[in-house]
């Protein structure tokens, strides 16, 4: 039997008997989605290069193969389906439906491989169906008031993505007679002289990728799910539209001569990817619930993926890729952390709890390194993206662009703290005095997540080795990368290696000092024990400072929290809906009103052949 | 084996160096901002022996690992960022070494990161206190960072659209072989950027982080001993590399020791002369404040370079 085959085969079997599996006992339901999503990561990894499936329906042809660029993403689902769903035994554990979870999971899963194993649109779009559909069915599992609400926006926009996308492959069926990506590609079907097409594409592709103004779903979908579900959603699901993005832009970018629309349209994306990383940044940093300000730094890491792809140079698209794969280790383990957060706690409200260090040491490590990751602070590999990215847009002449970029990734570090000081610093709390660290299945996918993390600041040429032999199956020649070495267009350089040596010597050398100065004199006080000064405390009291944390902050940048983007949509809602009504007005029943149409509509045809 | 030792050696000469004039001129400033207020003042060794006071202190308190590890994260910051900095002309550390560090493998964006780990490792040590006077103290250091870092990286940004590069030793080489500083050739970078130096150095009217005497009672500084000495030498490296890199940027660099401590003191007191005669700014105006003449500047700056 074909791999590929064999492979889609394991998942979508294994969706079903997930759900079957829980008749046995709930618990076993998630440990065949684990059983079967490991086996099929492991037989894609030892398998090789798989042959291509060929075969016909409904008058298409379809292909289904593993190119280049397809494996790059194919490595992200896989490992991290991997080490979600062994999370996930743990973290499910004792929640109701687990059948129905668990066989959601796996489709969407299955259907994500689906995604990148096709070669033609007409599968792509029918994977993207189903996948659409699982994530849905998992945004409502809760199925609170609130949660159904959530589930429409984001059921919405995905119609509205899906109908734009197959509109766009429909146009491109017509023009070049092919559903075949690469044949179509060929072609020119995705250039710049019809730009309908690609901009249609890319609408669809945007929705998952949640960029402005298509983002409106995504901090409530991400926040509402259960967090195991929400870690393979930010971390694997969002990387979709990005996949989508790469293939439209480098198709566009590459297409002989740049036109003026292609380069507007490029202008315009570019933008749009500067302002949601700004706008979502900014409301990342002013929320109370840790779920909700992940969810919200999602849709801003992706404004900056979507920058670096839009930018079309080789050092520009490589920086998105690059990121791509960042965010999704950083979103993966800091949801699931979360999620860790949430099950031994039971809120992730950032207001109720706090000093978790000591009793989650485990998920803090984690939860530190992707956080510097994601500030982008060396010697992490969050660093190597955004340099990549500000050498991209200073070589290439978007200077403003660059000014944005530096906004929105200096008040990240606002959130960054944000959730570090909320879940795992401060005073300790009296409700979670007997919290205990996570299960070991729930610490082992963070930890081993963040050592990748760790490694990737150092050696970024593991991650650039795919990513070039991706980006030449796109159409970039000559991608040049190195093991631990960064350089722009202008020959500067940035020397990996050195930066983390001399970094561990000076830290290694300055924590033995620390620690051996004065060692006798040194000694642990808890975080209820601060010096007071010019008063008397009665008796212990907390003084958490968690409300309302960056307010000055909000003050200063008051005029930019006006806005609303659902607010707009509300009303272009509104506005669509008095148009039909006012569209429903002609159709009167009358047969007379009708005719009178008919005789005017020939009045007209008359006028117009006359002239 | 020699090589690798004279570079270490090179390193901790450099080291040693930063952290003497970054706590010498900590000390003229207290003495010049007492002689203003019309008081006597310490003497200006004063911070020397104030380290050394922490230092021996008989008793030293942290509130775990976090806390313990928060000074050993600006200290690593500092003298990291300083090895990738040219001291002087030509890539040497110092006259009698000749022995090239590691400025040319790292650049621009490089540093401008690299600065922040220090303030986010301290942030974190902060954090685990428990006090929440640190927890203020960090969200306005973060939040004023949002200000200055603006017109600072527009500046920035303006010189390497102007000379093609993101490289220190390469800004440095511009102006050797032209012999104009860049202060000149792009003024309004200058401008910005000097006003973003307001807030980097943290003296009024932006001292909101460190805001002395606001506090009249309740809980009180957390870190002391040898944190707080440990802190402090940080610091004062971390003052010295500010003024290093603008005097290398801006200012054509230097040739040898005496012209490097002219040139960084005269820019060290810029932001404290301007102290000296503004009060103190809430967190939300020290913000705003760079995103008027600052942040204009800044954007005449790349219009500058782009023309």
């Amino acid at each position: 039997m074909n791999v590929i085959v064999l492979i889609l085969t394991i998942l979508f079997a294994g969706a079903a008997l997930s759900y079957f599996a829980k008749k046995i006992t709930p618990q076993a339901s998630s440990v065949v989605s684990f059983v079967a999503i490991l086996s099929a990561t492991i037989l894609f990894f030892i398998s090789g290069k798989p042959d291509a499936v060929n075969f016909s329906l409904g008058g298409f042809n379809l292909e289904w193969q593993l190119n280049d660029f397809g494996y790059i993403f194919a490595v992200i689902i896989l490992v991290l389906a991997t080490l979600i769903s062994l999370y996930s035994i743990s973290y499910m554990k004792g929640m109701p439906h687990l059948g129905y979870f668990n066989s959601n999971f796996m489709l969407s899963v299955a259907s994500m491989m689906g995604i990148v194993l096709s070669n033609d649109f007409v599968s792509l779009f029918i994977f993207w169906e189903i996948m659409t559909w699982s994530s849905y069915l998992l945004v409502i599992y809760k199925g609170r008031q609130e949660t159904s609400k959530i589930g429409i926006k984001y059921i919405i926009f995905s119609a509205v993505g899906a109908y734009a996308m197959l509109t766009a492959i429909v146009l491109i069926n017509a023009r070049v007679g092919t559903t075949n990506i690469s044949e179509a590609i060929e072609l020119g079907a995705l250039g710049a002289e019809n730009i309908l097409i690609p901009i249609l594409l890319l609408v669809g592709f945007s929705v998952k990728a949640a960029t402005m103004p298509l983002h409106v779903w995504a901090p409530g979908a991400y926040s509402e799910s259960p967090m195991s579900f929400t870690a393979l959603f930010s971390g694997a699901l969002s990387k979709m539209g990005v996949f989508g993005i790469a293939i439209v832009f480098s198709a566009l970018m590459l297409d002989l001569e740049f036109s003026v629309s292609a380069m507007i349209l490029q202008k315009i994306i570019m933008w749009l990817g500067g302002i949601t990383a700004v706008v979502a940044t900014l409301y990342a940093l002013i929320q109370q619930d840790a779920k909700k300000l992940l969810a919200y730094s999602s849709v801003a890491q992706l404004g900056y993926i979507t920058i670096g792809l839009a930018s079309g140079t080789k050092l520009g698209v490589m920086a998105g890729l690059f990121m791509a794969v960042m965010h999704a280790g950083i979103k993966a383990v800091l949801f699931m952390a979360v999620g860790a957060v949430e099950r031994q706690v039971g809120t992730t409200d950032m207001t109720k709890i706090s000093g978790l260090i000591k009793k989650m040491p485990y998920t803090f490590f984690a939860t530190l390194v992707a956080i510097i990751a994601l500030a982008g602070v060396p010697p992490v590999g969050g660093f190597v993206g955004k340099w990549m990215l500000y050498e991209t847009l200073i070589t290439s002449n978007s200077y403003f662009l660059v000014i944005v970029i530096f906004l929105s990734s200096t008040a990240a570090f606002l959130y960054s703290y944000r959730i570090l000081f909320g879940l795992f610093l401060g005073q300790e709390e009296d409700n979670v005095k007997d919290v205990k660290e996570a299960p070991l299945t729930m610490v082992i996918p963070m930890v081993f997540l963040s050592l990748f993390l760790i490694a990737a600041g150092t050696f970024p040429g593991i991650v650039f080795e795919p990513l070039a032999n991706g980006m030449a199956y796109l159409g970039y020649v000559d991608v040049n990368w190195s093991m631990s070495m960064l350089q722009n267009v202008w020959g500067n350089e940035v020397h990996l290696v050195s930066i983390s040596t001399t970094i561990g010597t000076v830290f290694v050398l300055a924590v033995i000092f620390i620690t051996l100065m004065g060692y006798k004199n040194t000694r642990q006080v808890s975080t209820q024990d601060i010096s007071t000064s010019g008063e008397i405390p009665w008796e212990h009291e907390n003084m958490n400072y968690q409300q309302d944390f960056f307010k000055p902050f909000e003050r200063a940048f008051s005029g930019m929290y006006k806005g609303d983007m659902g607010k707009f949509w509300v009303e272009l809602g509104c506005a669509l809906g008095s148009l039909a009504n006012f569209v429903r007005k002609l159709y009167t029943g009358n047969g007379q009103t009708y005719a009178i149409y008919v005789v005017s509509f020939l009045a007209l045809l008359l006028l117009i052949m006359n002239k | 084996m020699n090589d690798i030792l004279l570079t270490i050696l090179a390193a901790l000469v450099t080291t040693i160096m930063a952290f003497a004039v970054g706590m010498l001129y900590g000390g003229i400033v207290r003495k010049l901002t007492a002689r203003v207020q019309n008081r006597v003042g310490p003497p200006i060794w004063q911070n020397f022996i104030d380290l050394l006071k922490l230092e021996f202190k008989t008793t030293n308190i942290h509130h775990g690992l976090m806390s313990h590890l928060g000074p050993v994260w600006i200290i690593t910051a500092a003298v990291t960022t300083l090895m990738f900095i040219p001291i002087l002309h030509g890539g040497m550390l110092l006259p009698g070494f000749s022995i090239e560090n590691l400025t040319f493998k790292g650049d621009l964006i490089f540093l401008i990161y690299m600065m922040t780990f220090g303030s986010l490792g301290m942030a974190l040590g902060a954090g685990e206190t428990g006090n929440p006077n640190s927890a203020i103290g960090v969200t306005r250091g973060l939040s004023l960072m949002t200000g200055f870092e603006i017109p600072f990286v527009l500046a920035l940004v303006s010189l390497m659209i102007q000379y093609q590069t993101t490289s220190i030793v390469g800004f440095m080489e511009i102006q050797e072989q032209s012999g104009t500083w860049m202060m000149f050739s792009n003024p309004f970078a200058f401008i910005a950027a000097l006003m973003a130096s307001l807030g980097m150095f943290r003296y009024s009217p932006f001292d909101i982080v460190g805001a002395p005497a606001e506090l009249a009672s309740g809980p009180a500084s957390e870190f002391g001993g040898k944190y707080l000495g440990m802190m402090m030498s940080g610091g004062s490296i971390f003052a010295f590399i500010k003024l290093v890199l603008y005097v290398d940027i801006f200012m054509g660099g230097a040739h040898n020791i005496p012209e490097l401590l002219l040139k960084t003191f005269v820019l060290y007191m810029v932001p404290v002369f301007y102290g000296w005669v503004n009060p103190r700014y809430r967190t939300e105006q020290a913000i705003r404040w760079f995103y008027k003449w600052p942040l204009i500047f800044g954007v005449m700056a790349i219009i500058w370079a782009i023309f």
